[in-house]
């Protein structure tokens, strides 16, 4: 029976994945791949399927455990974002050598923008380095498709291959029709043989160029893969202009030229930018006089173009290195082209009135915040009170927008809170200065990668503040369990992991627990935590501030609401406003003073601590 | 049919992404081909949220600017901000009280371009029923009562019907009857 329904592009790939019969999906939330593991949840169980399905700590793990099930012959996946493919970047580039007897398929989610990321990397760019094929999907319908072409690729030549939606697919919505899904029926076997399993350098350059050749029978594959790599020349006409594009820039592309009715612009679709179809290429560039190349977000099409006189694209100025290439910023890049090679222009006029008459609005800036009741907020209230001096070093999750409260200077990469806490510390040590430092971390985060450099700081004796903001979630990508808390990805128990005796285990004496929404107590563990640092036999001070997300779960979070208002003692000081930021809490034009807003109001009652003159008050 | 191109906008956490479901769902009940896009992550704490939905035969799923026929905001703010998607002779549908919106210096420019635009106390009316979190389905019920756009006001409560889960039902009826009423009120 077919089905329709509304897939979000992450959904698509989910459905691709079980289309395929994938049996084993890994992952590591991370935006804007979140959604796809969950969605594989849904289709299983919906189906009854055996596929075994796990949020992996990180992406490492991931793709590692992943790896082990494609080379006992079955399919696998593993999905992530790209900064997460940095983190798997050691696996990925070993496993290419490797090969696998099965199918791995890695899916690697770009942020062109960067909407909710570190950096604006091109996973293409990855692909060509680990030397493993990439399909770049356009839409959630192509990305469907092209996951099953995935693990057709990877079975058939034995190599790991990566599927690289970018934002504007994963989160992109379309309807699509779907029949009923088999999962593969491959029983796991594995063939011993240490030479290729475990292949010391000797032999690593034996697999080296098997691989190479591989990805020279890909590549020839590619050239003559009509359904993504394919272009709309006539036959031996001439063009003074055509355009190359893959990925989402390719779909935008597609529809300015349909809408403009520009036949006489060539369109050339690259939809495996490696191994490179450079014959099609050829073919294309032969008929046109100049090539504009549209690509998110690196050059990787552009670089494998060899005549670079007839290119114009980032390398020549005519498309930005950085941010992502929406509609009216290819439309304007495309437009400039048409303008300085004298061809017809294209009909909008790039709505500049419009964009001027916003400027001088004026209208707010909207920066994300901290949820109302969010029991970070309290957190940073009573770090950022005691130990105001302090180096912040933070990490990434909802709490890097302890930032808006000064609670947050650094935030690097996954687990630097601590490994930059004990090199802040050993850089001031080493000039015999005494500088404090209060490292803050998410439990999700602290699973990911916090253990490693924290054990590091213990062994190389370094002497910091630790706050792990345990809030039993992983919030900011949207609500995933975590390994404190022990329910795993299909919703069962798994066995729930201490986050108190990981941190022991990692050799810190020094471990406290506290409710950040009883600021007080926070405050005097801070003190008590201030100290042990300082004392000759001390070192690293960890506090694990638990209180529950009030998003995920409210009721835990907040049992018993506490109506608050404020009185007319408030002088208007805006001292609650800026160090609390609280969404409820604003300052009222009519009352002349601040004000709480009854419908973002959780009724946490943190609030009750932190007016200097006492005017939040209970209701 | 021709490409009906919608944006969405508001603040994270005003249900912006349930709007554009049911206006998706609704489309492709009814046959048409559905394309959106929607914002996640760290953007959707608290800070501007944009959701582009296109209906038609679209490859992209972006809104390009200058080819949006519908505006729904959420939050006045975000009405503004979004100007520049509309297209000429679009609409906007607004959040706000009457007597306020549009701002003067906008005008000129909306009048200009024939965009209309119409607003409604949504986040007052939800309130007033006591879900002050539904402002999004009073919009919505609002938008159905000019009877523009490819959807109807019957199509998007069949809808409404099928997305809410049972204990949200009744009340998300209400919310967005209200706003059609508002909205027929106007119009008539």
């Amino acid at each position: 029976m077919m089905r329709e329904e509304i897939f979000l592009g992450n959904g698509a790939v989910a459905l691709g994945l079980v289309e395929a019969g994938c049996q084993v999906v890994t992952s590591y939330p991370g935006t804007p791949s979140s959604e796809i593991l969950p969605e594989v949840v849904r289709l299983v169980k919906s189906e009854g399927l055996d596929t075994y399905v796990e949020w992996s700590t990180n992406e490492k793990v991931a793709l590692d455990n992943a790896y082990a099930a494609a080379i006992s012959g079955k399919r696998a996946a593993c999905c992530m974002k790209q900064v997460g493919l940095n983190v798997a970047a050691d696996s990925l580039m070993s496993a290419a050598y490797i090969g696998t007897t099965g199918a791995l398929v890695i899916v690697s989610c770009d942020d062109p923008g960067p909407h909710s990321s570190q950096t604006e990397q091109d996973t293409r760019l990855m692909a060509r380095l680990a030397k493993v094929p990439v399909l770049d999907p356009s839409n959630p319908q192509e990305a469907r498709e092209m996951a099953k072409l995935a693990f057709d690729l990877s079975e058939e030549f034995k190599i790991p291959v990566i599927l690289r939606p970018a934002i504007r697919v994963c989160h992109a919505r379309q309807n699509l029709t779907y029949g009923p899904l088999k999962s593969s029926d491959k029983k796991a076997s594995f063939k011993k043989d240490p030479g290729r399993w475990a292949a010391t350098p000797r032999f690593r350059f034996i697999l080296h160029g098997e691989l190479n050749e591989k990805l020279r029978k890909i590549a020839r594959r590619f050239e003559t893969l009509a359904a993504y790599n394919f272009h709309d020349l006539e036959p031996g006409k001439k063009y003074p202009l055509g355009i190359i594009a893959g990925g989402v820039p390719y779909s935008v592309m597609r529809d300015i030229l349909t809408e403009e009715d520009r036949k006489d612009i060539p369109l050339l679709k690259i939809g495996t930018p490696y191994p490179f179809p450079e014959g099609l290429a050829l073919e294309f560039m032969a008929a046109c006089e100049k090539v504009m190349v549209i690509e998110e977000t690196d050059t990787v099409i552009e670089y494998f173009l060899r005549d670079r006189e007839k290119v114009l694209g980032r390398l020549s100025g005519h498309v930005p290195s950085e941010g992502e290439l929406v509609p009216q910023v290819i439309y304007g890049l495309v437009s400039n082209v048409l303008k300085e090679l004298d061809l017809k222009p294209l009909t909008g006029d790039g709505d500049q009135e419009a964009f001027e008459l916003v400027k001088g609005l004026d209208l707010p800036i909207r920066r994300p915040t901290l949820c109302a009741g969010c029991p970070h907020r309290a957190s940073f209230f009573a770090i950022r009170k005691g130990r105001a001096k302090a180096i912040f070093t933070s990490d990434i999750g909802c709490y890097t927008l302890g930032l808006n409260l000064g609670g947050v200077d650094t935030c690097l990469d996954m687990g630097a809170a601590i490994t930059m806490a004990s090199g802040f510390y050993h850089a001031f040590a080493q000039d015999h200065v005494e500088q404090p430092i209060v490292a803050t971390i998410g439990d999700s985060t602290f699973f990911h990668s916090g253990t490693a450099g924290l054990l590091n700081a213990v062994y190389n004796k370094s002497r910091f503040i630790l706050v792990i903001l345990d809030n039993e979630i992983t919030a900011m990508t949207g609500m995933q369990p975590t390994p404190g808390i022990g329910i795993r990805a299909d919703g069962s128990k798994g066995n729930a992991i201490s986050l108190e005796r990981v941190v022991a285990g990692c050799g810190v004496d020094f471990i406290e627990v506290v409710d950040p929404y009883d600021i007080k107590s926070m405050s005097g563990i801070l003190k008590k935590a201030t100290k042990y640092v300082k004392d000759p036999a001390g070192g690293v001070a960890v506090i694990i501030a638990r209180h529950p997300c009030v998003i995920a779960n409210r009721k835990e979070a907040i049992p018993e609401p506490i109506k608050v208002t404020v009185t007319e003692d408030c002088v208007e000081c805006s001292f609650c406003l800026d160090r609390f930021e609280c969404p409820a809490l604003y300052k009222d034009e009519e009352l002349g003073h601040t004000a709480v807003n009854e419908i973002l109001c959780t009724g946490c009652g943190v609030c009750l601590e932190i007016c200097p003159k006492g005017a939040i008050v209970e209701a | 049919m021709e490409t009906v191109n919608f944006v969405l906008g508001g603040l994270g956490g005003q249900g912006i992404l349930f709007m554009t479901k049911v206006l998706a769902q609704a489309a492709m009940k009814k046959g048409l081909r559905a394309m959106g896009a929607e914002t996640h992550g760290m953007a959707q704490r608290g800070g501007s949220v944009i959701s582009h939905l296109r209906l038609g035969d679209v490859e992209s799923s972006l809104v390009r600017t200058g080819s949006a026929r519908f505006l729904l905001a959420l939050e006045e703010n975000e009405a503004y901000r979004n100007i520049p998607f509309l297209i000429r002779g679009g609409s906007i549908y607004a959040n706000a009280k009457k007597d306020h919106f549009p701002r003067p210096e906008v005008k000129p420019y909306l009048d200009k371009k024939g965009i209309i635009y119409r607003s409604v106390p949504a986040e007052e009316i939800a309130m007033s029923l006591g879900t002050p979190m539904s402002s999004n389905l009073a919009l919505l019920g609002f938008f159905s009562a000019f009877r523009e756009g490819p959807l109807t006001y019957e199509e998007l409560r069949e809808t409404i019907d099928q997305v809410s889960p049972d204990r949200f039902k009744e009340m998300n009826f209400k919310v967005f009857d209200t706003g059609y009423k508002e909205g027929s009120k106007e119009r008539s």
